[in-house]
């Protein structure tokens, strides 16, 4: 179990392999761009995802109008680089969605998602804030939720890729991937009023199941989550993974929340999930590659 | 030409009208036909009683119009334009016979000029109501924008199903916010009742009741261009029948000159080609006197001070100073406020989130049409600052944008018997997740974390208020209490005197686990309760 803090100097163990299934995790210390294209490369490049022609979605959080310093919002750069590897990977076409809390064309603007990933072609950042864009699903395994509608495209993808924020939560504790997916329903209200929130994200994440999990770590937004202001720690990593459990709860462990140390089994959303099946929570049991630039 | 000249003033007019939103660079003027209008200007300096900058831009008309004529009406004005556009369309083929009360019609647009600036000089803006630009821009904000932006929704929605298959992606995804308005209806009926004021005359409003056109009659006999008949004229009166505006007499040589606005409609239309416009230095003549009876004069004048002596000494006077409604942030103290808006509805089109509303009787005549911040419908952006720098009297200051959140609107004040988390022990944080300044936090209160609000840190932005998920009226909502309201200065400097801090507060959230999300007995699962 890693220590809280920024820490990670360490270089990892010896990477004589990026084989397939070889990590469950991938760590890396570094600039975001650097560590991004490292964390991928980690997993085989994202051509082991990303196949010729298919259409990719990322699913940044740029959920706020507010500049990527705050720790609101995925770092635009990490955002970009994600996008290119899947253009570069062939991907027919790239669609960054997210649907936001504050008004869409601001959070383009502000979060710096849009301007990054400019003049990629094939690339396309949508923010969406109209039920016309969402398709309902039932939930089948669903404990408190039976039915969700969800971002049409998100379900006609052929990938998808989440790339959280890490940011502490006045509900949740945490907000790292899984609280993530709530970016990519319609009814979120009901999520506070009618259900409770962590029993309703692991019933998210049975139906919604990104294939690869990017953690934007480089920096945490340690208190005053999820919409900031609050303490932004650098943090300098990036954590990815294709188990969406295992990487939630890592980055649980990467910085102290509201002051205090935290595993992954003490966030209640990551472990319902868990205890479902749906991914593994305790870090000293995963396979790490963990790697400093 | 002339009709060239109408149509890009008009498209001019409406390109303004549409820019004036989110992210107006400073540079452009969206509000300058606006500041061009001298009544308005006139209004809002003698209500408001002091010289307003971008009120003087109504001297270059009033200059113009001494140069020139009464060009305005006929060239430039766009709700004439408006008219002779949807004239064209309704009533093209409509035969009109002279109005029996021609004369003393005529004097009603001089009558309530003399209305409009009586009730200035009381302290009451009263011009927007009958001010053709205001009218326009209200009839633009409140009926054309809406229904423009249900259109091209309406139209993207039927282009989507090709869009997706052409892989338009951006098409795929396009939707415009939509605007809604109280008192779009009212608006309508009133710009409908103006167009069909042309069943009776071609331009029944420009001749008859427009005070703009009143104003700049007044002077228009000065200008240099004057209509000139020659010895050609045969009397065939083909000019006088189509002049829209009713301004040539009997005898066709002779010209109303504070009524003609140049179209030259009389100069094609003379079969003997002896209509000419030269450039002549002679004053007015013996048409350009404007005969308003004494009483007319009298009942006008002491109309336009007891309109003004009742709007302005009601209830709603005295309650100016604890008024409830909550301004646009950069708004001026109320009572300077009323007296310097002329509900133009500029603001409330260029408002980003659709929260400034126009009000019916929430401060009673004198504040009708006035923008308020409707909290529960849209918060205000804080990236956003367009309401003043679009205001044309500056009733609403532009300012930076550090300045305008400054500018403190009101504050949020929790009603906790509503709250889910204060009356059902819920988790709801929403308010919290949504406030940009951390003002709401969370300490623990009989084993719960409950939300508190931090009021040196609310700036009543009102998204708690817009996104509380209670049903009705929000549990949280915004009081105008503790606004800022200056004339001048700044709002930064004044939020720092009084303490205020709109900023990030880092250490402020009290940690407490209980409904954290976190627990510390994780791995026994559900042991614990969960409260639905």
């Amino acid at each position: 179990m890693a220590a809280a803090g920024a820490a990670l100097g360490v270089a990892g163990r010896p990477s004589f392999s990026f084989a397939k299934e070889e990590y469950d995790l991938a760590v890396i210390s570094g600039e975001p761009v650097a560590a991004t294209k490292k964390a991928l490369e980690v997993f085989g490049g994202i051509s082991r995802f990303v196949k010729k022609g298919i259409r990719v979605v990322l699913k940044p959080n740029m959920s706020f109008a507010r500049t990527p310093d705050v720790g609101t919002t995925t770092h635009p750069l990490v955002v970009a680089t994600v996008a290119e590897a899947c253009i570069r990977a062939g991907a027919r076409q790239v669609l960054i969605l997210d649907y936001t809390l504050h008004r869409a064309e601001l959070c383009l603007e502000r979060t710096g998602i849009r301007e990054a990933c400019r003049n990629i072609s094939g690339v396309y950042v949508q923010a969406v804030q109209e039920r016309k864009f969402f398709k309902e699903i039932p939930i089948p395994q669903g404990k408190v939720l039976d039915r969700v509608e969800v971002i049409k495209e998100v379900l006609d993808c052929d990938v998808l890729i989440n790339l959280p924020v890490a940011k502490s939560h006045s509900a949740t504790g945490v907000s790292l991937g899984i609280k993530g997916l709530m970016g990519l329903i319609w009814d979120r209200e009901s999520f506070h009023s009618r259900v409770n929130i962590n029993h309703a994200l692991s019933d998210l994440a049975t139906v919604i199941k990104p294939q690869l999990t990017i953690l934007d770590a480089t920096r945490a937004l340690t208190t005053g989550g999820p919409g900031g202001p609050g303490k932004v720690i650098k943090t300098d990593l990036i954590i990815a993974g294709t188990d969406p459990v295992a990487v939630d709860s890592y980055g649980v462990s990467i910085a102290p929340w509201y002051g205090q140390n935290f595993k992954g089994r003490q966030v209640e959303h990551l472990l319902f999930a868990h205890q479902r099946g749906m991914g593994k929570i305790d870090t000293d049991q995963l396979k790490i590659y963990k790697g400093t630039l | 030409m002339r009709t060239i000249v109408q149509a890009l003033s008009l498209l001019l007019f409406s390109l303004l009208f549409f820019l004036a939103t989110y992210k107006l660079p400073d540079w452009l003027l969206a509000d300058i036909y606006l500041r061009l209008d001298p009544l308005l200007g006139l209004n809002a300096i003698f209500a408001a009683r002091e010289v307003i900058g971008r009120s003087l831009w109504g001297l270059v008309t009033i200059g113009a119009t001494l140069l020139i004529g009464r060009f305005f009406c006929g060239y430039i004005c766009p709700m004439g334009i408006s008219i002779d556009f949807l004239n064209h369309l309704f009533f093209r083929k409509k035969k009109y016979k002279i109005l029996k009360t021609e004369t003393s019609l005529r004097k009603a647009k001089y009558l309530l000029l003399i209305v409009f600036v009586m009730a200035a000089i009381t302290g009451l803006s009263l011009a927007f109501l009958m001010d053709p630009i205001a009218l326009l821009t209200r009839f633009y904000t409140f009926f054309i924008y809406p229904l423009a932006i249900t259109l091209i929704n309406l139209l993207l929605d039927l282009i989507r199903p090709l869009s997706k298959a052409l892989g338009w992606i951006t098409l795929t995804h396009l939707h415009y916010f939509q605007p809604v308005f109280y008192m779009s209806a009212i608006t309508l009926l009133i710009f409908g009742g103006i167009i069909a004021l042309n069943l009776l005359a071609p331009r029944f409003w420009c001749r008859y009741l427009c005070p703009l056109g009143a104003m700049l009659s007044l002077i228009s006999p000065l200008g240099i261009f004057k209509r000139r008949v020659s010895e050609e004229c045969n009397e065939c009166k083909k000019c006088q029948k189509n002049c829209p505006m009713g301004a040539i007499l009997d005898d066709p040589r002779k010209t109303h000159l504070q009524e003609c606005f140049q179209c030259r409609t009389c100069v094609h239309v003379c079969p003997q080609n002896a209509i000419t416009f030269p450039a002549s230095l002679s004053i007015g003549g013996e048409y350009s006197k404007i005969d308003l009876s004494r009483r007319g004069f009298i009942y006008s004048l002491a109309g336009g001070l007891g309109v003004g002596f009742l709007a302005t000494h009601t209830p709603f006077t005295r309650l100016q100073g604890k008024h409830h409604l909550i301004r646009a942030p950069g708004a001026i103290p109320e009572t300077e406020f009323l007296r310097t808006c002329i509900r133009c509805g500029e603001c409330m089109k260029s408002c980003l989130t659709n929260t400034l509303q126009p009000c019916l009787w929430e401060s009673g005549f004198s504040g009708l049409w006035t923008p308020k911040m409707d909290l529960r419908l849209a918060p205000c952006d804080q990236n956003c600052n367009v309401c003043g720098k679009v205001c044309p009297t500056q009733a609403i200051r532009s300012v930076s944008l550090e300045e305008k959140n400054h500018a403190k609107v009101g504050t949020a004040i929790l009603l906790k018997e509503k709250c889910l988390v204060w009356a059902q022990n819920k988790i709801c944080l929403i308010c919290d997740e949504i406030c940009p300044y951390n003002a709401i936090v969370f300490r623990p209160v009989e084993g719960y974390g409950r939300p508190f609000v931090i009021a040196s840190k609310c700036n009543g932005c009102g998204f708690c208020e817009q996104r509380c998920p209670v049903l009705g009226d929000s549990a949280i909502v915004v009081v105008p209490d503790g606004e800022i309201r200056l004339k001048e200065g700044s709002y930064v400097v004044e939020a720092k005197k009084l303490q205020l801090e709109f900023k990030a507060d880092p250490g402020d959230d009290k940690f407490i686990l209980e409904g954290s999300g976190f627990k510390l007995d994780g791995d026994t699962g559900e042991k614990k309760k969960v409260k639905y």
